[in-house]
């Protein structure tokens, strides 16, 4: 055996602040961990998707066009309502993604009091609260295939459709390929790790020539199919109880924005 | 940079997003015109890819962390017109299945990240290295390209904050949305995004670049192959900009009325005089004072005035197309 394999060595890396690396991987597995979600979602007993998102912007519209707090009181007790009846864990998300943004919109228009701007302080955290929520239901509460479904029916040309579409799908893919290459990067860097930049480009360089493969890969695979970037609908347009009470709701809400307006 | 719904008014989204459409309907011409069908599915992965980008960690000295928006590295690898098409996807995602960034806002953010951003950060790139070939070129070309290119867009945020007080009012006189005046808004966002972002962005697109250049330097984009001149660049950066100087009732940076210039903050104080050339000067203000048309509301006059302004620039750019179709044409015969 050889001399030195028998020393003993007493080898303690040196510290390093490579945070960049965990906070890179924990963006990344954040963001397919919520398209995954998706797969897994059953069909709740709900209104169509082209309803939803019809009245999503609507919503969303009234609501920021909308000068009554007494109106924008009634949309936070109906958003609330719709809330209920979605699974604890995703109303948490919700409603943390809204605190946060409230609360940063309302330090933000702090110094405005002082210019004795007594208005936007209290009423637009409100309205920010209000359409993330509204917007975050939406896309909690309905499949994504199913939004693309909705975006077909608003006549959106099928090349917009299909570049979501890809997308959706590569954003996983891609995610998953650079998580694996940060893990690398992260087992490599042992100690003081002095090329931070040089690693970071190279995993972002490499999903950028990967990105590349799979784009011609994925037109091959197009050709062989026969797949010439054109959707149809295969879904039937049903209408069904659901769908009827919620557009009995947003109708009183049209209703009631036009009341107060 | 990413506008939530609320901050901005319905009205400056609808004119920012009726601005989108012609910048979009062009790309996705130029797109087809550039690549072939079969590169078609490059694009959608082009949007997952500058998706991604956003998700980086570029270390900061001290030990933080920070993250780029990647828009100019995107359009020096996929070409200008591409990067338009992926970043306005990626934003749409971001806002209606992430709930990131505002649906109504989604014009104003495509305008400020989509566009600007983009072509503002690749023709400067294009502009230096067109004139110092060399691999030196390329990369200081990158450098200043992205750094201005996120400037400029968060300089165009910035001035659609500021707007805001001073077209939006209710009846008692209070600001309905975003209530900072330019002069509040525009130190705001540059003083960070000069400080920090752009370096963050600066950084990220030439480590990138270069490593793409090194690894595999046929990915990068040609776009065209003679020299673009001076004037192109300067007329694209004016497109860019022509819409927001219209939207600006009289005080966009730099076009403060009478009364106004006083109120200019310097190096954090305030000006507190008015140049006596320009108290005396040629007042210019005939045709559309303030670009508020009289007898009608604020709004109205205002959505009016841009219509006009970006109907005035796209008749006169068929009417310069066409000039130089017939020069063209001379010079073949």
């Amino acid at each position: 055996m050889p001399e030195w394999l028998q020393k003993n060595e007493n080898y303690m890396p040196r510290e390093d602040k490579d945070t960049f690396i965990n906070k890179s991987i924990l963006s990344f597995l954040a963001l397919i961990a919520r398209i995954k979600a998706q797969d897994k979602k059953e069909d709740r007993f709900q209104a169509n998707a082209f309803f939803r998102v019809l009245f999503t912007l609507m919503l969303v519209v009234f609501v920021s066009v909308s000068r009554t707090f007494s109106f924008i009181y009634l949309v936070i007790a109906y958003l609330l309502l719709l809330l209920c009846f979605m699974p604890g864990r995703e109303i948490a998300k919700i409603l943390r993604t809204g605190l946060v943004m409230t609360l940063f919109t309302a330090i933000i228009l702090l110094p405005t009091v002082f210019y004795g701007n007594t208005y936007s302080i209290f009423i637009i955290p409100v309205k920010v609260l209000v359409s993330i929520i509204a917007v975050n239901i939406l896309s909690y509460a309905t499949r994504w295939d199913q939004i693309t479904i909705a975006l077909k029916r608003f006549h959106v040309p099928d090349l917009m459709i299909f570049i979501l579409d890809i997308t959706l799908k590569y954003i996983v893919m891609l995610g998953e390929f650079s998580v694996e290459m940060l893990y690398a990067l992260r087992l490599r860097s042992v100690g003081k790790n002095a090329g931070k930049y040089n690693a970071l480009s190279g995993v972002a360089g490499t999903l950028f020539l990967k990105s590349r493969d799979m784009a011609e890969d994925m037109y091959a695979a197009m050709e062989c199919r026969g797949f010439t970037g054109e959707y149809r609908i295969c879904q039937k347009f049903r209408f069904g109880l659901a769908d009827a009470a919620y557009l009995l709701i947003n109708a009183g809400i049209i209703y009631i924005f036009i009341r107060l307006y | 940079m990413h506008i939530p719904d609320n901050y901005l008014s319905p009205a400056t989204c609808a004119v920012l997003g009726a601005a989108m459409v012609p910048v979009l309907g062009v790309s996705i011409k130029k797109v087809k015109e550039e690549i072939s069908k079969a590169k078609l599915p490059q694009l959608g992965i082009g949007a997952a890819f500058s998706f991604l980008t956003m998700m980086f960690n570029v270390p900061l000295p001290g030990g933080t962390t920070g993250h780029a928006v990647g828009g100019t590295l995107i359009a020096i690898l996929l070409g200008p017109y591409s990067a338009c098409l992926a970043v306005s996807v990626a934003l749409l995602i971001q806002a209606l299945m992430f709930g990131d960034g505002g649906i109504l806002a989604f014009g104003a953010n495509a305008f400020n990240m989509a566009f600007v951003l983009p072509f503002v950060g690749y023709f400067v790139y294009k502009f230096i290295r067109d004139r110092v070939q060399s691999e030196k070129g390329e990369i200081i070309g990158a450098a200043v390209g992205s750094y201005f290119g996120i400037n400029v867009a968060a300089l165009c945020a910035a001035i659609e904050f500021g707007l805001q007080p001073l077209l939006f009012k209710g009846a008692d006189g209070q600001p309905l949305y975003c209530p900072y005046p330019l002069s509040v808004s525009i130190p705001a966002m540059l003083i960070p995004h000069l400080l920090v972002a752009g370096v963050v962005e600066l950084l990220f697109t030439v480590f990138i670049y270069a490593f793409i250049r090194k690894v595999s330097p046929g990915m990068i984009y040609e776009g065209a192959k003679k020299k673009s001149k001076a004037v192109y660049g300067l007329i694209v950066a004016l497109i860019c900009l022509t819409p927001l100087g219209l939207l600006a009732t009289g005080t966009a940076w730099g076009e403060w009325g009478m009364d106004e210039i006083q109120e200019v903050i310097t190096g954090g104080s305030a000006l507190n005089y008015t140049p006596s050339g320009m108290a005396n000067g040629f007042s210019f203000s005939a045709l559309m004072p303030d670009y508020s048309v009289s007898g009608l509301p604020d709004a109205v006059g205002y959505i009016a005035s841009a219509v006009v302004g970006v109907a005035l620039v796209i008749i006169i750019f068929k009417i310069i197309a066409a000039f130089k179709k017939d020069a063209a044409a001379k010079t073949k015969a």
